[in-house]
């Protein structure tokens, strides 16, 4: 294991805990307030496909980005109209969902672009920041992502920040998740804390599936965002929905998925689908409280009623 | 929200099937395709030959056993969102006892084991996720959804690695897949001409009627049915809560697992990765929208199983992307699921107490009950009684 | 003491800070509230009195925003007050403290306390200004780091209180806020509201209980099934009007008027024994201390006293509801310690528990399943249940319990209060073997009627032969069918108190307040 193999790991770990770590930043904050989105792998393909359509119609990368947030939010105010709003299963929705997203983005994509090949998307182009971006083994992982990329960084440091608990919106979607009906008589808007969770988790969504789609694989396919939304969630739940520990979740994740390609190359024979399942078998163990004890909010996936 | 008077859950479902059959025309026409021909396409997918039909068929049948499995937990108040690993799971034991049986050992016998290993196994995954919750009073709605992606794991594990269930690499091009099962684990057909129905629709319709009658008219199911509703009167009444609500779920899971079996010892006989394709999930949501109604379970299976052959051939013969069906059944499943606060307002017990408690219980807890007016909570369990 | 001085008593000088006009609200076809017309003047404390039932809650609702009526007007200080939510009655200035507390859990006092407040930095300097300032004025303290979960009962209603009163609100409703204080709490309580309607504040107090009232108000309003029957100020209104007022034609329970049992005084080893029974509550206080008690043989004892003096613990230890520290639980020489539900009820063990709706009953269940629960094993019939058995003999019950229902198969949820407890007092006689019957509050909420009907059942179950034990905060039910009484004082049992004894009312409220016998 040398250095340009160990940059090689990090570079591709950070490059998938990006956007892996905007949907779940995103998600975390609806889950906090109450509202499960299993539908954040349709999201993420919502946004994707909208953010490689728009970039291929208008030839602009930044519009394409664009699109994807606006497609992500779009879907977000279906998705929190039927969890919150008619206090549908927010289970089936989720699946529903994510089947939905992908019927509709393959369709589109074989109709709308050429079959899904989306070859020559105008896309993002790597910005190294200059003496940063040479540090050894950190720097081209973390210092050499896209325009859009630094973007994302921005928004996940943003939503760890105004979130956090020791803020008032921090501290409002957590009392809305834990017990709504005390914040409801304290003269809190439940539903709309609720709604306003749903929606930044599905922008983020969208933005984390343009990032994926603009900034590093550059076209579309289907499916592929092949489960990160999933992942997403898995990683709120590993994470114990406190921001570091999502952090730590998604590049933990990212690595893992790329030391599948590197340790056969070292000569470790883990085999694939162990790596595969480490995420969810560290999330299993986080939510039982074996290690420490945070446990899931209260409220979550329980419709509040308001008035009577 | 607008008054109509439609409150009956069947129109509801039927309106809902009408709003998707229309988005599902209009993605046709946007591809290319005039209604007729997506019509007959449809046609000919599901009820067209034999072939289809049979497919439909044992699709279906995986269905119901899914879903009444999840029905069996929900009565305890547990979700069973886990279906998609507990088939893996009981895939992998029916494959690793199948590949292990004499080829000349009577059916009857080594399908048995077989498919026995299968709910053992399942159960067993669900077990993990119940005893979980019953110590650690973790979610099983994470849990077995967790649970769900180290079972998909384990099956490409099982079917890469030829330490484990991998055939014999001949080649480097040998497919990741494990060997043939026994002759003596092979699932027979119906017997119908040119259909490809096997015995696992009938074995399905027999476990949807039987947990229909357990669920209803034994003492099983009432204890089920207490523990869902209320725990703490279930235990004061002797009940023994957490022993119900673990082997409720680890029933759901059994039954998924017996999905799994049933899958790996039909054509062709192997398993292979994937082999689970999205039954666990269509169940779960069969399971979530039958609301508890055995019929219904048996009729949304049959629907879903027949709308996944027509959407095979409408892509055959119409040229139709085979998404639109997905579409379809998505657009169907969410409709339902947003109308159905309309056709009742309850949830299971164990997970919102004191929400009900506070807003609608004060009220009627305080209020005028001793005058001897009525006054009452919908609950789920009532339209469903009006229909199972 | 009142906060009404002499120069105020010109009633028409002082100013109403709230009217209510004519309110009505129905919950389907329940009227829980009908023409509602009152008046709270500003700086008094008003007590709304009404038994279980009569509306006071909905009304506070009602006034809170979280209910909206369907008919009325409600004035508050000259404006015209129609909130659609409590964020609304809140900016209007109206801050209700509730019955079941609105702090969440796992958030810390001063988050809770926070927790309405708009922006994006919590002002936590501001809090704290505010918090000494409330403390100075009012004598309420609280821990602004403590997390609500770890609090005592107490505590919580402190903080809850601290909470409406960072308001600044005109007016502030309390929803029968003594029901879960010791005797020292609820005096603390009543001075609370004196200071605060000293200060210029309206203080709505909503409770059952006349003694209170008696010691807190300036003036009374009586709600009985939804409407105003009258009230008055506590100077010119005798306390003795306004119980009859709410309880209307019905007859309060005279002891004299029953016949007393007479029973011999038994000799024989005690049926039920409690022996060294501790008790700690969550927050590390001791609910039961080193608690002894003996049940003979078709004796009737009841445990007398206010509410959250371990009455309740004890009930739980005895139906298996709750684990003790320390100490042993027999019957008839069984140790039941530690026995599940099923093993206490095989031992002859009844237990009608004090919250029916959670633990006696399952609501959605037909009147035969709830019947028929304990002994299903009884039912089976080649592996299903024989519903025909199951629905006869839970016709049978029905008759002999006079309960008013439309059949065995209806949902046990859809009768009324007392009906319901005689199905749960139909299911818990008829066990085998019956050796001891524990009833927690058996009668709470329960219209004349039906209490009498308990009562008698209990009597009957007692003359046949079972330990009875009976937990109640109506001292006059219990001297009518108990043999003899202890006082339930800050987790201790204290005296003995013979039923038939002349002097047994005042011992047993000396009792209850601490002073030994």
């Amino acid at each position: 294991m040398n250095v340009a193999m160990l940059t090689e790991i990090l570079t591709s770990g950070v490059a998938f805990a990006i956007p892996l770590l905007l949907a779940a930043g995103g998600e975390s904050v609806s889950e906090r307030a109450g509202v499960l989105n299993l539908s954040m792998e349709g999201m993420m393909l919502t946004g994707a496909f909208a953010g490689v359509f728009a970039s291929v119609t208008t030839g602009s990368a930044v519009l394409g980005a664009a699109a994807g947030v606006l497609a992500g939010l779009i879907f977000g105010l279906a998705q929190a109209l039927l969890s919150v709003r008619l206090r549908a299963d927010q289970i089936v929705v989720g699946v529903a969902a994510n089947a939905l997203a992908l019927g509709l983005t393959t369709f589109g994509a074989r109709v709308l672009l050429d079959g899904g090949k989306g070859q020559g998307v105008p896309a993002f182009a790597d910005i190294r920041i200059p003496v940063l971006s040479e540090l050894p083994v950190v720097g081209p992982a973390i210092f050499g992502q896209t325009a859009l990329g630094y973007v994302c960084l921005a928004v996940i440091a943003a939503l760890a920040v105004v979130f956090s608990r020791r803020t008032m919106p921090g501290i409002r979607i957590d009392a809305v998740g834990e017990d709504a009906v005390s914040a409801g008589w304290t003269g809190l808007a439940v539903n709309r804390i609720r709604v306003l969770g749903v929606l930044i988790a599905s922008a983020a969504g969208g933005l984390a599936g343009a990032q994926l789609a603009l900034s590093e694989v550059r076209s579309f396919s289907e499916n592929m965002t092949a489960g990160m939304g999933y992942l997403a969630v898995v990683a709120v739940i590993a994470g114990r929905w406190k921001i570091t520990g999502i952090l730590w979740a998604a590049l933990f994740f990212g690595v893992a998925r790329a030391l599948q390609f590197a340790l056969p190359a070292v000569g470790v024979h883990i085999p694939y689908a162990v790596l595969v399942m480490l995420p969810y078998l560290i999330a299993i163990v986080a939510v039982s409280g074996f290690v420490g004890s945070r446990n899931a909010p209260s409220c979550l996936t329980v419709p509040y009623v308001g008035r009577v | 929200m607008t008054t109509l008077h439609i409150r009956h859950p069947l129109a509801v479902a039927l309106l809902a099937l009408a709003a998707s059959a229309l988005t599902g025309l209009a993605l046709a026409a946007a591809a290319g395709a005039d209604p007729a021909t997506v019509v007959d396409a449809l046609v000919e997918g599901t009820l067209g030959s034999p072939f289809a039909v049979g497919t439909s068929l044992n699709n279906a049948a995986l269905l119901m056993l899914v879903a009444a499995g999840f029905t069996v937990a929900y009565r305890a108040g547990l979700v069973n969102v886990g279906g998609e690993g507990q088939i893996c799971l009981g895939g992998i034991a029916a494959t690793a006892v199948g590949v292990s049986l004499p080829d000349d050992l009577p059916l009857p016998i080594g399908l048995t084991l077989t498919l026995l290993a299968a709910v053992l196994a399942g159960a067993g995954w669900a077990a993990v996720a119940a005893w979980l919750k019953i110590r650690r009073g973790t979610s099983e709605i994470i849990t077995t959804l967790l649970l769900n992606f180290v079972g998909l794991a384990l099956v490409v594990l099982m079917v890469q690695e030829p330490s484990l269930l991998r055939q014999p690499m001949t080649s480097s091009e040998t497919l990741p897949q494990s060997e043939r099962l026994a002759d003596s684990a092979h699932l027979p057909l119906l017997g119908l001409p040119r259909n490809p129905a096997t015995i696992a629709v009938v074995l399905a319709v027999l476990a949807v009627l039987a947990v229909g009658i357990v669920l209803r008219h034994s003492t099983v199911g009432l204890r089920l049915r207490s523990v869902g509703l209320s725990a703490t009167a279930a235990a004061r009444f002797g009940v023994p809560v957490d022993r119900t609500a673990f082997l409720g779920l680890a029933a759901a899971g059994g039954f998924s697992g017996l999905a799994g079996g049933l899958l790996v010892a039909s054509t062709p006989f192997v398993l292979a990765e994937g082999f689970s394709s999205g039954f666990g999930f269509s169940g779960l949501v069969v399971g979530l929208l039958a609301r508890g109604s055995m019929t219904a379970v048996i009729g949304v299976s049959v629907l879903f199983g027949f709308l996944v052959s027509g959407g095979i051939n409408l892509q055959l013969a119409a040229g139709v992307p085979a998404s639109t069906v997905t579409v379809v059944q998505s657009v169907l499943i969410i409709l339902i699921a947003g109308a159905a606060w309309w056709t009742s307002t309850a949830k299971p017990a164990n997970r919102s107490a004191r929400a009900d408690h506070q807003l609608a219980g004060d009220e009627a807890g305080d209020e005028g009950l001793d005058s001897g007016a009525v006054v009452r909570k919908p609950a789920d369990d009532e339209t469903e009684e009006v229909r199972a | 003491m009142t906060a009404t001085t002499a120069a105020t008593e010109a009633a028409v000088t002082t100013t109403a800070m709230l009217s209510l006009d004519g309110i009505g609200k129905s919950f389907g076809p329940v009227r829980a509230l009908d023409a509602v017309t009152l008046t709270v003047r500003t700086g008094s404390v008003h007590c709304i009195l009404g038994e279980n039932g009569a509306g006071k809650s909905t009304l506070c609702n009602a006034v809170y925003g979280t209910v909206s009526p369907d008919s009325g007007r409600m004035v508050l200080a000259g404006a015209d007050y129609r909130p659609r939510n409590p964020a609304d009655a809140l900016r209007a200035g109206v801050a209700m403290v509730h019955q079941h507390f609105s702090l969440v859990p796992t958030l810390s006092v001063a988050d809770n306390l926070l927790l309405g407040r708009d922006g994006f930095r919590p002002p936590r300097d501001a809090l704290a200004k505010d918090l000494d300032r409330i403390a100075d004025s009012y004598g309420l303290r609280v821990d602004p780091r403590a997390t609500v979960g770890a609090l005592t009962v107490g505590a919580r209603q402190r903080v809850e209180i601290v909470k409406a009163l960072l308001r600044d609100p005109r007016l502030i409703l309390l929803d029968e806020p003594t029901a879960v204080l010791d005797p020292a709490e609820i005096d603390a309580l009543i001075e609370t509201c004196a200071a605060l309607a000293a200060d210029g504040k309206s203080v709505v107090l909503i409770t059952h209980k006349l003694g209170e009232v008696a010691r807190a108000a300036d003036e009374a309003t009586v709600l009985r099934a939804g409407t105003v029957v009258g009230g008055g100020r506590l100077a010119d209104t005798p306390l003795s009007s306004l119980l009859e007022l709410m309880l209307g034609d019905k007859e309060p329970i005279d002891p004299a008027s029953r016949p007393r049992r007479v029973r011999e005084p038994d000799d024989a080893e005690p049926v039920l024994r409690v022996r060294g029974l501790d008790v700690t509550r969550a927050d590390g206080s001791a609910a039961l201390r080193q608690v002894e008690l003996n049940v003979g043989r078709g004796e009737i004892v009841g445990i007398a006293g206010v509410e959250g003096n371990g009455q309740s613990e004890l009930t739980s230890v005895l139906s298996g509801a709750l684990a003790a520290g320390a100490g042993t639980v027999t019957l008839d020489g069984v140790d039941l310690t530690t026995a599940t539900p099923a093993q206490r009820t095989a031992a002859g063990l009844a237990v009608i528990p004090e919250d029916r709706h959670t633990e006696g009953m399952i609501a959605e269940l037909s009147i035969a399943e709830n019947l028929a629960m304990p002994r299903l094993r009884r039912y089976r019939r080649w592996g299903l249940l024989d519903r025909t058995a199951m629905r006869a003999d839970a016709a049978a019950a029905i008759a002999e319990y006079s309960i008013r229902a439309p059949g065995p198969d209806a949902p046990i949820g859809s009768l009324s209060g007392g009906n319901q407890q005689k199905v749960v007092l139909a299911r818990e006689l008829s066990t085998e073997g019956l050796r001891a019957v524990v009833a927690a509050q058996p009668t709470r909420g329960l219209d004349a009627g039906a209490v009498a009907f308990v009562l008698d059942r209990l009597r009957a179950a007692a003359d046949e032969g079972a330990a009875v034990l009976i937990t109640s905060s109506e001292i006059d039910e219990l001297l009518a069918v108990c043999d003899r009484i202890v006082v339930a004082y800050r987790g201790a049992l204290l005296g003995s108190v013979p039923a038939e004894s002349p002097t047994a009312a005042t011992d047993i409220g000396l009792l209850m307040t601490g002073v030994p016998a």
